[in-house]
């Protein structure tokens, strides 16, 4: 097997997808306000699994046609972890789910976070789209990068969701200003102070990823997205999941969801 | 003897021979893209009869803008757009799979008769050079996309479908099913004018127009504005289309589609009359959905002493006289 390819020249990891479904035995499931943060066993998973990369998963008990895709929060041993907002009936499912039950999950899948050859690293998130930073978090700080994170929220209900991280330097910003600093995360990012050297990588609203996108062009720094689009297949086939790029229409699935931030064409 | 093992899945679309009814719906799944996710040999875990790709028009198409799918009830729209690389692109993929033990049928599509003819051209002359394998043993003409300009109003009317399998028919002596659109008020007139054209068969159905709003604007959610319904919630609609079609045109081989998730859904294509039988949306929900979805259809015909799964074909259909 080789689960890790990089193809020269674009900028971004390719490393191994896998679209074999495992069925897991949920092993803890922890609520945060609106999210709930759920462990499964999946070795077959976490084993492969590269920060930035999502899972596909079955809402349980039936009467959904789609899956719903979920990065990957954690991938600590054979502990896959997950962090589910509840927004719609199927996330409100999965967010329901309890110790003991099982879930239906594929993947790896999609493109990764480049994680190498760093020296510091800002993680800037954004309600649920903080999810796949934490992984990014653990595989940076394993390898002695300097991490700083700076994460936003709705208010102090969905900011709840902080205690199911671990990040030694997280600044928080409320848009009510119930926690932590008032306004948006990237009114933050001025004030945040890093090396010239400092790599960005962010995920959250489309609003949120063009601001990103303008402050690294202004400040010179290297940036990488992490987008959502609704998928069907999650696997390549439909190309339901495309965005807008400047290499053209790809696909958040497959090409993505970790994209430059300069490749990213925002609305 | 009608033991699971027993019952025999073989059916004869046409011409050809397939180990079981069960196809892919075309744009619904993705043989390459699923072997390039597969840990072991995907082709020889390969579980269709025989593989349908995307749709392939005459030249490259974006598709429409995103949003492009969401899940509705009991079901999901798509507005893709035929996002395609073009007939050359599509040519030049065919080596790639060459360990395919089983037929491909290629759809193709195109917003007039020069355009199908086009594609269907450029693919004899391909395969006439390079003969398989893959053994491409036919083509299903998308005359029924309805997520493109122009892409309805072939499979609408009966004297543009004709005019497009006519100009197909005096390219091959493949295998020509015409894939027709739930989109009309009746079915029948344009599955005739189809199978008078030289049509070999008949795939239905593609997808119901529909429109999804996003709940927090009231606009429309697609990009496209309009998109294609399909899954479980479509089911009776392609059913009974199905069944009209076959007690219209009896011994003409059906592809029924629409909404299968189960062996169970397939059966019952094919009590309406159907041959064979694509599961389209079911892809989505695992890659080991089809492999489950013969699994139980298997299981369905022995439970209800069938030796042959076409011993099922047509009970579901007003008896003649
Ligand atoms: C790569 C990726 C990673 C994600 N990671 C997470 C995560 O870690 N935690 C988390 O809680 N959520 C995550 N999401 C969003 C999550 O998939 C949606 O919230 C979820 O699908 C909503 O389903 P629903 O049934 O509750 O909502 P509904 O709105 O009822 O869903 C209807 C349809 O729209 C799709 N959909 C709705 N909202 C979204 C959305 N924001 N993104 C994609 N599809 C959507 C659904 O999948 C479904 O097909 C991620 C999305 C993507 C694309
Ligand atoms: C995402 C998506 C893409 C599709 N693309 C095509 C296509 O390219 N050509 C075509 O003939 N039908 C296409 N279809 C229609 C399916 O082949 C099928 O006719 C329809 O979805 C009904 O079957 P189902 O309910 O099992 O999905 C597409 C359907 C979906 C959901
Ligand atoms: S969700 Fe099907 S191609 Fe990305």
């Amino acid at each position: 097997m080789t689960p890790s390819a990089r193809r020269p020249g674009d900028g971004h990891e390719h490393p191994g997808q896998w679209a074999e479904t495992s069925r897991c035995r949920v092993a803890g499931a922890r609520r945060f306000g609106a999210f709930t943060a759920l462990e499964v066993l999946a070795p077959a998973i976490t084993r492969e699994a590269r920060p930035g990369q999502f899972v596909m998963v079955t809402v349980p008990g039936g009467g959904f046609l789609l899956r719903r895709p979920l990065s990957i929060f954690t991938a600590r041993g054979d502990r896959l972890g997950l962090l589910v907002e509840a927004r719609g009936p199927g996330s409100e499912r999965l967010a329901a789910v309890g110790v003991g039950e099982a879930l239906e999950v594929a993947g790896p899948l999609g493109s990764a976070f480049p994680a190498a050859d760093l020296r510091s690293a800002l993680l800037v998130g954004g309600g649920i789209g903080c999810a796949p930073l934490q992984f990014l978090a653990d595989a940076l700080g394993a390898t002695g990068v300097v991490v700083t994170a700076a994460f936003g929220f709705r208010d102090a209900r969905q900011a709840r969701a902080t205690g199911a991280f671990d990040i030694a330097r997280l600044w928080v910003t409320t848009e009510d200003g119930s926690v932590g600093r008032r306004g948006m995360v990237t009114d933050l990012l001025a004030a945040v102070d890093v090396p010239p050297s400092t790599t960005v990588f962010c995920c959250g609203p489309a609003a949120m990823i063009a601001a990103v996108q303008r402050w690294t062009a202004t400040e010179g720094l290297r940036g990488y997205a992490s987008l959502e689009a609704h998928m069907a297949c999650g696997v390549g086939a439909c190309h339901g999941c495309v965005v807008a790029t400047t290499r053209g229409a790809l696909r958040v699935c497959s090409e993505g969801p970790v994209f430059p931030l300069d490749e990213v064409v925002t609305g | 003897m009608t033991g699971v093992d027993g019952v025999d899945l073989r059916v004869d679309l046409g011409s050809l021979t397939l180990e079981h009814p069960l196809v892919d719906a075309s744009g619904t799944f993705d043989l390459l893209e699923n072997a390039r996710r597969f840990r072991g040999d995907y082709f020889a875990a390969f579980p269709y009869a025989a593989y349908v790709p995307k749709t392939v028009t005459s030249g490259p198409r974006e598709g429409n803008p995103p949003p492009r799918v969401t899940e509705t009830a009991c079901g999901m729209i798509n507005a893709i757009g035929l996002e395609n690389p073009g007939v050359e692109a599509f040519v030049s993929s065919l080596p790639a799979l060459r360990p395919l033990r089983q037929p491909v049928i290629v759809s193709v599509g195109g917003n007039a008769p020069e355009d199908f003819a086009a594609v269907v051209r450029h693919l004899e002359e391909a395969l006439d050079s390079s003969p398989g394998p893959p053994h491409v043993a036919g083509y299903e003409l998308n005359v029924s996309c309805p997520n493109v300009r122009g892409g309805l109003s072939i499979g609408v009317d009966p004297g543009a479908t004709a005019a497009v399998t006519t100009a197909v028919r005096a390219l091959t002596s493949r295998l020509v099913l015409v894939k027709l659109t739930p989109n009309v008020t009746d079915v029948r007139p344009v599955a005739r004018a189809a199978v008078q054209a030289g049509a070999d068969g008949l795939s239905l159905v593609n997808t119901l127009r529909g429109m999804v709003l996003d709940p927090a604007t009231l606009r429309p959610f697609l990009g496209n504005r309009t998109g294609g319904l399909c899954g479980p919630a479509i089911k009776p609609v392609a059913l009974r289309m199905v069944a009209e079609v076959a007690e219209e045109l009896p011994g003409v081989p059906l592809v029924g589609m629409g909404g299968v998730t189960s062996g169970r859904d397939a059966l019952e294509f094919i009590a309406c009359g159907a041959t064979a039988v694509a599961v389209g949306a079911a892809n989505f929900s695992g890659l080991e959905a089809p492999r489950r979805i013969l699994e139980e259809l298997r299981r369905e015909c022995a439970a209800r002493g069938f030796a042959r799964v076409g011993d099922a074909r047509g009970l579901a259909l007003a008896r003649a006289g």
